[in-house]
């Protein structure tokens, strides 16, 4: 019984799965169902209309006006296999998460950790790293696509620390507008993942801290002994989040590089959009939004599974 | 976390925070003092003096508000209902809700598309209210059932011993003790809300519907793309927001430590 309320906190993002509570009590406790609809009603009956008719439309080619569409059946799904830029966007969204997930959780652990540490002015740069987090993308995008231009600041900068050479058109070559992509995403969300990391180690005890001092621990053994495995629920749904994000990314890769050059920030949802909206293919954009919810659903699903094993046998 | 006892190495630390800081300061640096360029203040006297500017803002903070006021009944409800109340099969609910967060919104336009014109809304705030709440919930949903766990069951069981029904439990327990998760819910709503882009870009086609963040766009033809008055259009956009956040920093925090991703 006194497990219960530690086993609940420990519940991770979604982990709720396990039945919480002892049986005897809950049937004390009044219904709930009226409590919920509100939100069923919404998400559920929106969200799940939308991806119905979604499914539908996947199976016709239809230019979203014709009254009488054409049934292909899976022919949208057969065409999406053989499409080269189907996959480069598979391979542009796998390399997206890896990396911004790699760089803001680094980035987030150690602006954390220091932040916790005794430093002047933490309330500045904590503000500072999460502005971005509250603008718009498709307010900063126009400053960033001035940012990376021939004549930008960026260039300006690499000139004046003496890396002129490296100075090129990032957003106009195909092998750095992915990475430009990149960059913008990681300065965007960084701050979310750096604050929510900062609330997990506000959790950590402060005691077990000191003990390991008194051990000897320095303090990058603290670092990876106690803070990073302290801050590993965080770290779980945050990746979940993250690989759900990658394949959601629209907004930075539309707003500053409209997919291109020659689609090489090209992702499922700007290829979805493109389809759909600007080509008015709706038949085959409905078909890529099923195989992104496939992906995105099992992603999740995946992740979890995973955590949760981790979690019994470690 | 880190213990530092010399000064050279609280320097050093300090050092290595600001480094870091940089590049994150860079942009914004950039964008304000890109608005300035040129005519100076004169960028911002010109984009103010645009006529139905107002009408972004207006649409915005309708549009948000709305959205917020949703996200934040909806959520309430059903934190309390999946977290103190008894539903059988309560984790299937739950994980038919938590599948909406995986939806993106791009998936929605077709079928949205077509909806809201059979219905008239095409057009309306209500296109894009409906969506944007149903989009922002699921996550709302799942901070704040993990913020009420945290809240003891003796709390709700006392108040049931002395008479009191599921109803007052909510309005004088819930209500009052999830005030710091709430910050930490209307920010991320605001957020989600203000900042959309692609919602309004397809629901919203008259200009006098428009939203702000639809903004730089508006001003990309109405300046021939006078890049200095663009980024005076996305400073003044973004002051609300900064505000907004500052205000409620401390109990964003608060929320967000208590218990919301764990």
């Amino acid at each position: 019984m006194s497990g219960t309320t530690a086993e609940r906190q420990r519940l991770g993002a979604g982990a709720a799965g396990t039945e919480v509570g002892p049986g005897t009590r809950r049937r004390l406790r009044p219904a709930g169902y009226l409590w919920i609809l509100p939100a069923l009603v919404l998400c559920v009956g929106l969200i799940y209309y939308c991806i119905a008719y979604t499914a539908v439309i996947s199976t016709w080619d239809w230019d979203g006006l014709d009254p009488f569409p054409e049934h292909v059946g899976a022919g949208n799904y057969v065409r999406i296999a053989q499409d080269p830029i189907f996959a480069k966007t598979i391979e542009h969204t796998a390399v997206f998460f890896v990396v911004t997930f790699v760089v803001q959780t680094a980035l987030g652990v150690v602006f954390a950790v220091l932040l916790h540490s005794k430093v002047r002015l933490a309330v500045v740069y904590k503000v500072i790293i999460f502005i971005p987090v509250v603008l718009a993308p498709a307010i900063t995008a126009p400053v960033f696509r001035r940012l990376y231009a021939p004549d930008g600041q960026f260039n300006w900068v690499l000139e004046h620390i003496g890396l002129g050479s490296l100075a090129q058109p990032w957003l106009g070559q195909e092998s750095t507008a992915l990475p430009v992509i990149m960059a913008i995403t990681i300065w965007q969300w960084t701050g979310l993942t750096f604050v929510l990391y900062f609330a997990a180690m506000a959790q950590i005890d402060v005691s077990v801290l000191e003990a390991a001092r008194i051990d000897g621990a320095g303090n990058l053994r603290v670092l990876a002994s106690i803070i990073w495995p302290g801050v590993r629920g965080t770290t779980v749904a945050l990746g979940i989040l993250s690989a759900i994000g990658a394949l959601k990314t629209f907004d930075v890769p539309y707003l500053v590089a409209v997919g291109g050059p020659n689609y090489a920030t090209e992702f499922l949802g700007t290829y979805i959009y493109r389809k759909t909206i600007a080509q008015s293919h709706v038949g085959y954009g409905a078909a890529l939004s099923v195989i992104l919810l496939v992906l995105a659903l099992g992603f999740a699903i995946l992740l979890q599974v995973r955590s949760r094993e981790k979690e019994t046998t470690g | 976390m880190f213990e530092v006892r010399s000064r050279g190495a609280r320097l050093l630390l300090q050092l290595v925070v600001t480094l870091l800081v940089l590049p994150f300061l860079f942009p914004l640096v950039a964008m304000v003092q890109g608005s300035l360029a040129g005519d100076g203040w004169g960028n911002y006297a010109a984009v103010l003096a645009v006529p139905g500017l107002w009408r972004f803002f207006v649409n915005t903070v309708v549009i948000a508000a709305a959205v917020i006021v949703i996200v934040y009944a909806v959520t309430m409800l059903a934190a309390y209902g999946f977290s103190k109340l008894h539903i059988r099969g309560r984790e299937v609910y739950f994980w038919l809700l938590l599948a909406c967060l995986t939806l993106p919104e791009v998936v929605l336009l077709a079928p949205l598309f077509t909806t809201a014109q059979a219905f008239g809304f095409f057009d309306t705030y209500w296109a894009v209210i409906l969506p944007l709440a149903a989009l922002q919930v699921p996550f709302a949903v799942l901070l704040t059932r993990n913020f009420v766990n945290g809240i003891p069951d003796e709390l709700f069981e006392a108040a049931r011993v002395d008479g009191a029904s599921a109803v007052r439990g909510f309005v004088h327990l819930v209500i009052p003790l999830t005030r710091p998760i709430a910050a930490a819910i209307l920010i991320f709503t605001l957020i989600g809300a203000w900042n959309n882009y692609l919602m309004p870009l397809v629901f919203l086609q008259s200009p006098e519907m428009q939203t702000i963040t639809l903004v730089p766009q508006f001003f990309v033809g109405q300046f021939s793309n006078d890049q200095t008055k663009i980024l005076a259009s996305a400073v003044l956009t973004a002051i609300p927001e900064v505000v907004a956040y500052l205000c409620l920093q401390r109990l964003f925090e608060r929320g967000l430590a208590a218990g919301a991703l764990k």
